[in-house]
């Protein structure tokens, strides 16, 4: 078994837990170790740390949930795919690592759950930490004295693409997007005096 | 709403089974007191189409639903109005004036430093909201009543994509203020008082983001299809 992928799907239909279990096994390398009709049954067993694990997003929406990896509680090289069942942007599987529909052919499944599952074990480069580095702080108070990118670029002699990639992480590690709210953010943790603005 | 696969012949009290879906009906001027009737029946009493209110329905209880207008007609505009100013009148009387309140409670316990900030970042908020209704409620809207009443006001050179280009967001700070509170604000800050503003905020979270699907996906084509 080893060296295979391993696959465990949660869905309640046993039409399509039975017929995707075919599906994906009809490939040698993935196999499919466990099946769930609900997410209580999950909870219940160790889940095994598999590699992927399929989903039926109304479980997951129905717990009023909208983080399926922590609903989960998967690990961080598992990846967690949706199983798209109908007329859904894709915006909607924006928290999954990617989505099958029911309508994929066998190798358009295959292809999905390689890719999902390859971009999630790579991921451990990523700098999960929510800390800011040195520069991200300069920046943030610069965005919070509000100032342009432009002027930023040229204050700290960078590309405005590389301006934009900071505050794209800035605002991903502190969970706030808005010029605002940063402001807010800078000012509680005295990277900014409350009468500066 | 567990169960989205409902059709006209389900019976109405059937798919009131959470706070959202009690809510829609509510803004449709649809009264309580079903019995047995079909939401077919009830759309038809109400002078409602039932594709319509469906489709409201599917946009709450399916998240990232795609709407598709291809049934709906001219006459269903007025009633999509009605609805929208309904969302706006409860926001505007009751849900903010009920966060603000919350908010100064939160901030009286709160360090001068961030009670200072956070004040001014909601009065800020508070503005935004205010601007971002009295233009849907004193341009938008008007506007589409009088196309819908068949009126041609070639004077008036506001097309629905002047909307479409002008829809800010107005979820993203409530969003921000959500994680500050959760995360940044001391914790000297009265426990009971932040818990108080986060049910408010997860409660009309998830409504701004369905009336702006509502309004993107389902206000705005319609509404081109007649322009």
């Amino acid at each position: 078994m080893s060296g295979k992928i391993k696959i465990t799907i949660i869905e309640p239909s046993e039409i399509v837990t039975t017929g995707l279990k075919r599906l994906i096994e009809q490939n040698g390398s993935f196999n499919v170790v466990k099946t769930f009709s609900t997410l209580q049954e999950y909870g219940e067993m160790p889940n095994g740390n598999p590699d992927i694990i399929i989903i039926n997003p109304m479980i997951v929406s129905d717990t009023g949930s909208s983080d399926p990896r922590s609903l989960l509680q998967a690990n961080d090289n598992t990846a967690v795919m949706a199983i798209n069942y109908g007329p859904y942007d894709e915006d909607a599987f924006r928290s999954y690592d990617g989505y099958i529909s029911i309508f994929n052919t066998r190798e358009q499944i295959e292809k999905r759950l390689s890719v999902a599952q390859k971009n999630t074990s790579d991921k451990e480069t990523y700098d999960d930490s929510n800390e800011l580095s040195l520069r991200e702080r300069e920046i943030l108070t610069a965005v919070a004295k509000g100032k342009t990118n432009k002027e930023i670029a040229d204050e700290f002699n960078i590309s405005i693409h590389t301006v934009i990639s900071h505050r794209k992480n800035i605002s991903h590690k502190l969970g706030i997007n808005s010029i605002a709210g940063l402001t807010i953010y800078a000012v509680m943790n005295k990277l900014l005096d409350v009468d500066d603005f | 709403m567990n169960n989205h696969i409902f059709t006209a012949k389900t019976k109405m009290a059937e798919i009131i089974t959470d706070y959202s879906l009690l809510t829609i009906i509510d803004r449709l001027n649809i009264k309580l007191g079903f019995g047995d009737a079909s939401i077919d029946e009830i759309c038809r009493r109400h002078n409602l189409s039932t594709d319509l209110f469906m489709m409201i329905c599917r946009v709450y209880a399916i998240d990232g639903f795609a709407p598709d207008i291809s049934n709906l007609t001219k006459s269903d505009i007025p009633k999509l109005i009605g609805y929208l100013q309904r969302t706006h009148k409860y926001w505007i009387e009751s849900f903010f004036p009920n966060l603000h309140t919350n908010i100064h409670t939160m901030l009286e316990s709160c360090d001068e430093r961030s009670a200072k900030i956070l004040n001014k970042f909601y009065d800020d908020y508070d503005d935004e909201i205010q601007k971002h209704l009295d233009y849907e409620e004193n341009t938008v809207f008007p506007y589409i009543i009088s196309l819908g009443e068949g009126k041609k006001d070639l004077a008036n050179k506001f097309r629905i994509k002047d909307f479409e280009e002008n829809h800010s967001n107005i979820e993203e700070k409530l969003h921000d203020l959500k994680n500050i509170v959760i995360k940044y604000l001391p914790e000297s800050a009265s426990q009971q008082s932040r818990i108080n503003v986060l049910n408010e905020i997860f409660k009309i979270e998830n409504d701004l983001n369905k009336h702006s699907v509502i309004e993107n996906k389902i206000l705005i084509p319609l509404v081109s299809k007649y322009e």
